[in-house]
């Protein structure tokens, strides 16, 4: 009671809650919902013969078991190698680390279908290295699972990594030292010390690795040949077959494993947090033995020349006339990116643009009310706007058409619909920084401004908003990234007015027109490099003008 | 930071206020490859200074938004894809009638007889094999539909899904009306086990064949020329003996759509003979008996066709294609 009085104190502050909330509700809630409602009604009454339908024919329940085998070998091979670089790097102290680091963040930023193509060009039945290697001798066979598992581990390892980099560098060095002064060696050290401090870590790797897994439709859509999985089978019963109903079912199929690997992680792994950080110095001694660092670079190595062999062929591909045919070398891809991809490129741009800074705004007045505010309906709050993250795409895609197809919300073949996907889909991660840089900042900072009279929006302005750039700009750089390179959920709401560039790349990979679609990606990726290198200076700029302030304030 | 807050409202408002522009816009689905598209749409814009802001989307996946979007179409007119997918388009009500005013005569089989579809070019059902790989595995190009199950053709067999591609749907409902629905369905599993796997676009089983990831592709015999052997790609054309269906390729006015004006605009410049004479680049043949044909394309009287009947093809198309996942399990 007295919370509400003090709420109702500050019309800002209550306006704020408002809002946000109502727009969580009919951005992120009700579209659910909506997929939901759709597989369970059916005319008229509550039914569940969608499910009975969808689970009795051997070819629609084979999507769902393809789905789960997949995310499950790709969040285990995909945690071991983010593990293998997050432990050469944070504790092996291999050499080239800084470009260890940067090889494994990389695919976070290339459009998804990106290896794809790259395994296409090099693995397929005409690979490069199929041809030249094995010379018919062997089939990789990567239209399918193999396929699938090795573009995704590599598309989705870098989050494992940076996990597990985050929990490394979380442990004490010194119980490791400990441990070795005690007589253990090397191995007994790994085993009893260093590997338990970082299961949970890697279990909750393991989960996001399994729901990127599971959500992830570019790749699948060129590479799963006959091995279907869900989030594709999804779209084609929507879109190739005009059945909404079937589609919304496989949906909810889709977001089953994938809420309950959220909330297994959010809920009751990253409670089990065995972070041992003392704040006290740590003698920096090694906890590996030179061979085993020579075997972890070794290691990291050879990932890293598959990596580079990847995107190698996407920038050879995309200067050859006709891969298959014609290798002569030519510019004119690159011409015509320019010719028929300038609009594509423009709207995405524009799109981007107008996402990226309300996404990071948003998620950082977010992370302020959730870490700072106490009100009723604040842990709904905190769950609804993260929900979106772990929400396959697709689903969420089908769940706007559904919602946003009719009046009174009609808002298909607007920019606004997707401007708004892009803002409900990228939120979590801006949020999840501001909450991560609030929890450092003393709350006595801005409890002297509110003493001093300013209200709640004047501090948040004034106060907690400088003190947070940095969350606030990693934020925005990883929802532009994401604004740019979306295709599951985009995919559904596109229109004539507004053409995403990733949509027209798969377009072109659909149509096999493989050195355009390398073209047209690695354009993108330079585009992406180049934003965050201009957002890399910006923040510079302004911790530099911050600290100019500091004197007087 | 209040700067940058406001030179962020700035961007977002100048970002919003870009796309309000004057003139006259039509909004089309086309089911044409993107290239294709791009060879005509530029055209009609500048000689009629009408804007087109257009989607390219296979014909089925055309024909699931057209019907999603009834109670709000989004856009007037859907161009490209075979007659009978517009069949259903009218079937299920999303088509408009236009009569455009010729001074030549469209056959009976290329406009529906109420004008809820106009035919604009014909084109058969081929197979374009890799000679690469029929080198190779010692066969020649298949020249009966028997031939795609020969051993040899084990994985290397191209073709769309049914229900995404008007092309794969064609093949079909040709299969269907030639040899009856039952004896269809058993040639298809058999074919399936030669098939590597299927497509989303109709055209996209050429290229794979010009690449050599697959030996054959079941597609149309333009698509098989443009994006085979004109290419550049060791590709070569053969049509089955038995008789090979065809598309009347076809494009609707939508109902209710927001400019139904600039729609019929459209559809009578596609019907003139400059227009037609542009699909030479395309290698379709045109319907309008002015027009250009391009060299090497394949004209109705060069191959053997069925009767084929595409009204019947466009109202089967949902049961057929229900029967077709189940029993293919695709």
């Amino acid at each position: 009671m007295i919370e509400l009085r003090k709420i109702l104190r500050d019309p800002v502050l209550a306006a704020t809650i408002g809002v946000i909330a109502v727009a969580l509700f009919l951005f992120v809630v009700y579209p659910l919902f909506k997929v939901f409602q759709m597989s369970v009604v059916a005319d008229g009454g509550l039914s569940l013969h969608i499910y009975s339908d969808l689970l009795d024919k051997s070819f629609e329940r084979r999507p769902i078991y393809n789905s789960l085998i997949l995310g499950a070998l790709v969040g285990v091979a995909g945690t071991a190698v983010g593990y293998l670089f997050a432990f050469a790097i944070a504790r092996a102290d291999v050499p080239w680390k800084g470009f260890f680091r940067i090889i494994a963040t990389f695919p976070i930023i290339s459009p998804p279908f990106v290896l794809s193509l790259a395994a296409i060009l090099l693995l397929g039945r005409q690979g490069f290295i199929t041809r030249t290697v094995f010379q018919g001798w062997w089939d990789p066979h990567i239209y399918g699972l193999r396929g699938l598992i090795l573009v995704e581990t590599i598309a989705f390892f870098p989050t494992a990594f940076l996990i597990m980099l985050g929990i490394l560098q979380a442990i004490d060095p010194a119980l490791e030292e400990s441990s070795l002064n005690l007589g253990a060696t090397r191995w007994q050290v790994f085993r009893t010390v260093t590997l338990p401090l970082s299961i949970p870590g890697l279990a909750s790797s393991l989960l996001v690795v399994f729901v990127e897994s599971l959500a992830d439709f570019g790749n699948p859509i060129i590479l799963s040949g006959n091995f279907h999985v869900l989030s594709v089978q999804a779209y084609l019963q929507i879109t190739g077959m005009a059945d909404f109903a079937g589609g919304a079912g496989l949906a909810v199929l889709l977001l089953l494993p994938t809420l309950v690997a959220f909330l297994l992680q959010k809920y009751w792994v990253s409670r089990k947090s065995y972070v041992t950080v003392t704040g006290k110095p740590s003698p920096g001694r090694l906890s590996v033995d030179p061979m085993t660092r020579r075997l972890l670079f070794c290691l990291c190595l050879a990932v890293t020349g598959g990596i580079l062999l990847l995107y190698g062929t996407v920038v050879f591909g995309s200067f050859v006339t006709l891969w298959g045919a014609n290798y002569t070398l030519t510019l004119k891809h690159y011409v015509s990116v320019f010719k028929i991809g300038g609009g594509y490129l423009r709207d995405t741009l524009i799109l981007a643009g107008v996402a990226t800074p309300i996404t990071g705004i948003l998620g950082m007045v977010i992370a302020f009310l959730v870490v700072r505010k106490e009100f009723a309906g604040k842990g709904l709050m905190d769950l609804t706007s993260m929900l979106t993250f772990a929400v396959p795409g697709t689903v969420v895609g089908i769940g706007y058409i559904l919602v946003f197809n009719e009046p009174p919300l009609l808002l298909t073949g607007t920019a606004a619909i997707i401007v708004l996907l892009f803002i409900f889909r990228n939120v979590p991660v801006g949020i999840r920084a501001g909450v991560a840089a609030l929890q450092q900042i003393d709350k006595a900072i801005e409890e002297a401004a509110t003493n001093l009279g300013a209200g709640t929006a004047r501090t948040f302005v004034t106060i907690t908003l400088p003190l947070i750039t940095p969350a606030f700009f990693s934020g925005l750089a990883y929802s532009f990234v994401r604004c740019m390179t979306a295709i599951s959920a985009v995919i559904f709401v596109v229109s004539g007015s507004w053409n995403l560039i990733t949509v027209a790349i798969l377009g072109l990979v659909e149509n096999a027109d493989l050195s355009q679609a390398a073209a047209f990606s690695l354009v993108l990726v330079a585009i992406v490099l180049l934003v965050l290198g201009l957002m890399q200076y910006g923040v510079g700029r302004v911790a530099t003008s911050q600290m100019g302030y500091e004197p007087q304030g | 930071m209040r700067r940058i807050l406001m030179l962020l409202t700035l961007v977002a408002a100048a970002a919003w206020a870009i796309p309000a522009q004057g003139g006259q816009v039509l909004h089309m689905y086309s089911a044409l490859d993107t290239a294709e598209s791009q060879l005509y749409i530029p055209e009609f814009e500048k000689e009629t200074g009408i804007k087109v802001q257009w989607v390219r989307l296979s014909s089925g996946e055309v024909l699931a938004r057209l019907r999603a979007e009834a109670k709000n179409p989004q856009v007037s007119i859907w161009f490209g894809g075979p007659s009978q997918d517009h069949i259903t388009g009218k079937k299920v009500g999303t088509s408009a009638p236009y009569t455009p005013p010729l001074d030549w005569t469209l056959p009976a089989n290329a406009h529906d007889p109420e004008w809820h579809w106009v035919g604009y070019y014909f084109g058969a059902i081929g197979f374009g094999s890799n000679t690469e790989f029929l080198k190779k595995a010692g066969v020649s190009a298949p020249t009966s539909w028997d031939d795609l199950l020969q051993p040899a053709f084990k994985g290397q067999i191209a073709i769309a899904f049914p229900y995404t591609s008007g092309t794969s749907y064609t093949v079909l409902a040709t299969l269907v009306q030639m040899m009856g629905e039952d004896k269809a369905f058993e040639y298809w599993k058999k074919l399936n086990q030669n098939v590597h796997h299927y497509d989303k676009s109709g055209s996209a089983p050429v290229t794979q064949a010009g690449l050599g990831e697959v030996g054959v592709a079941v597609s149309f015999s333009h698509d098989i020329l443009t994006k085979g052997s004109d290419k550049g790609y060791p590709i070569a054309m053969t049509f089955p003996k038995e008789g090979t269906g065809f598309e009347i390729g076809g494009m609707s006015l939508v109902k209710g759509g927001p400019e139904p004006e600039l729609a019929k605009k459209f559809v009578d410049w596609a019907l003139t003979a400059r227009a037609q004479s542009m699909m030479k680049q395309w290698f379709r043949i045109p319907l309008n008996p002015k027009a250009e044909v391009a060299k090497g394309a394949v004209r109705a009287d060069q191959v053997k066709l069925i009767n084929f009947d595409a009204v019947k093809a466009g109202e089967e198309r949902d049961r057929l294609i229900k029967r077709w996942r189940s029993e293919i399990g695709q």
